[in-house]
């Protein structure tokens, strides 16, 4: 199984690699949300402020890259006639799918960089990282809790033809969520705790606390907590779900 | 008269196909649910950023629903053909390449009409942000002119569907960009000139302008510099996206990749 998840990692990095319009989106978005940051909240005036916005732009860029990427391989499988083939497959669901959505994680730890150093060299946004080492054990904990959580995620998508619609209209609601850009305080008080259950959200306070100087470990804990409960919901839902779309029928409907 | 045929009769059967197959508790949401958010995430974050009103963002991001459909409904119109394998039969027939594609995007972008005006309602009643009739009579003109405008720019996207594949996510991108070089989150004014310059030959820039004056209580006349632009900008793109079909449609039978999946 884990040489299943590795080779498939490194499959879809490759794949993903291979063609210039999903590239440009990996070189476009970083600069774009930065950029959107930068020129609205510099207004503000506070060097800290536009340091939380560009990381809050790359997590950003992560949940889009896991929930895009993770609809839109699926749905690749599906119009190649494939998908079938992978459930079919001996190896455990959710070791197929889970590589795909963390691949797209691991894309995205290239669009943090790309974020920080855009933001850094043209806007000139103070890159000083706090605690390095626990900013190095904060992004991968960031892209794996929000690649589980692309994959319990992905588990709708084996459900519904139209996956990849549905990923693009998940992007906004969980940014708004997480915080991200938008601080909680100033969302209605309902969205506040919406946020607990979502891997972005942890990921994000663990990346920002590593860098600005606050105690991380708690937030970097967290992600772990919440990544294992994605892996239990996301391969019970696959199971349900496969079990679903093979009673109906729909797995090879595109 | 076959063309008006391969228009109407091609683009209806195509959208029936679209929603033979999409369950309306997926397509309602996924479709009124990102302009929705989207507006709701760019007006929260002026308010945190103290820059510009609601009504700014309200107006800007209802445009950009607008384009993002005529950007998405006119790279669809080639690249779902491709995907269906379908696009080098499509091709070989002799119908009228603008005939065939735009009436399979027409019916994408009414709906991208109707999802815009029915996201810029709801956002209004959540922002509590107010319009007289006159004012949005005049929103509902400036937006036909940048659906026209997105449109046409849309047809170059799609055009570059017959020699890649995932147009759709290159549109998403370029659509994307619109966030920030058309002005609709960021005050123009405050954009580097050299964006600005981008921008202006864009479409949307101007239609989003005319589109918050028209808002703010002007009258059409003093906007119709603005929406003469956007038009302008669009029928260059509607010319251009013609000459790219063809000669695209040319180099794929060329290179053999109209079916390159």
């Amino acid at each position: 199984m884990t040489r299943a998840f590795l080779s498939g990692m490194w499959l879809h990095v490759v794949q993903f690699s291979r063609n210039p319009f999903d590239l440009s989106g990996v070189f476009v978005w970083p600069i774009l949300y930065a950029s959107i940051a930068y020129y609205l909240l510099d207004a503000k005036n506070d060097p800290k402020l536009l340091l939380s916005a560009s990381l809050g732009a790359a997590v950003m860029l992560m949940w889009s890259l896991v929930v895009i990427g993770s609809s839109n391989a699926l749905e690749n499988q599906r119009w190649l006639g494939t998908l079938e083939l992978l459930v079919a497959a001996p190896v455990p669901f959710a070791v197929v799918i889970a590589p795909i959505c963390v691949a797209s994680g691991v894309v995205g730890g290239y669009g943090i960089a790309a974020t920080l150093l855009w933001g850094r060299l043209l806007y000139g946004v103070p890159l000083t990282i706090a605690h390095p080492f626990a900013f190095a054990v904060a992004v991968p904990a960031c892209m794996l809790a929000i690649g589980m959580l692309g994959l319990v995620m992905a588990s709708t998508f084996v459900l519904y033809r139209a996956a990849f619609s549905l990923g693009i209209a998940l992007q906004y609601p969980v940014w708004i969520a997480t915080g991200l850009l938008v601080p909680l305080s100033t969302l209605p008080a309902f969205v506040h705790q919406i946020g607990w259950f979502l891997g972005p959200y942890w990921g994000f306070r663990a990346i920002r606390a590593a860098t600005l100087g606050s105690a991380p470990w708690q937030y970097i804990g967290m992600c772990v907590v919440v990544s294992a409960g994605y892996l239990v919901v996301g391969a019970a839902c696959l199971r349900a779900f496969v079990h679903v779309a093979r009673a109906r029928g729909s797995l090879k409907l595109t | 008269m076959n063309s008006l045929r391969v228009f109407f009769v091609g683009g209806l059967v195509s959208y029936r196909a679209l929603f033979n197959w999409i369950n309306p508790w997926v397509f309602v949401p996924q479709t009124l649910g990102y302009p929705i958010f989207e507006i709701l995430f760019f007006a929260y974050l002026g308010r945190f950023a103290d820059v510009q009103s609601d009504k700014f963002f309200l107006i800007g991001n209802a445009f950009m629903a607008i384009a993002m459909t005529g950007f998405f409904g006119m790279g669809n119109a080639i690249g779902g053909e491709r995907r269906s394998q379908t696009l080098a039969t499509l091709l070989a027939s002799p119908a009228n390449r603008f005939a065939l594609f735009l009436g399979r995007a027409v019916p994408s972008i009414l709906t991208g009409l109707v999802v815009s005006a029915t996201a810029f309602t709801v956002c209004s009643v959540i922002l509590r942000v107010h319009f007289h009739a006159s004012e949005l009579a005049g929103l509902v003109v400036a937006a036909l002119f940048s659906s026209f405008a997105c449109t046409s720019f849309g047809l170059c996207l799609g055009a570059l569907g017959l020699r890649g594949r995932s147009v759709s996510l290159f549109a998403d991108t370029i659509g994307g960009s619109m966030l920030l070089v058309s002005g609709a989150n960021v005050p123009f004014d405050r954009l580097p000139g050299a964006v600005q310059a981008v921008g202006r030959l864009l479409p949307l820039t101007h239609g989003i302008a005319a589109g918050r004056k028209l808002g703010a209580g002007a009258s059409l006349g003093s906007v119709s510099g603005l929406l003469g632009t956007e038009a302008l900008v669009g029928a260059t793109y509607l010319v251009l996206g013609v000459v790219m079909l063809r000669v695209l449609e040319y180099q794929g039978r060329r290179a053999a990749t109209l079916e390159t999946f």
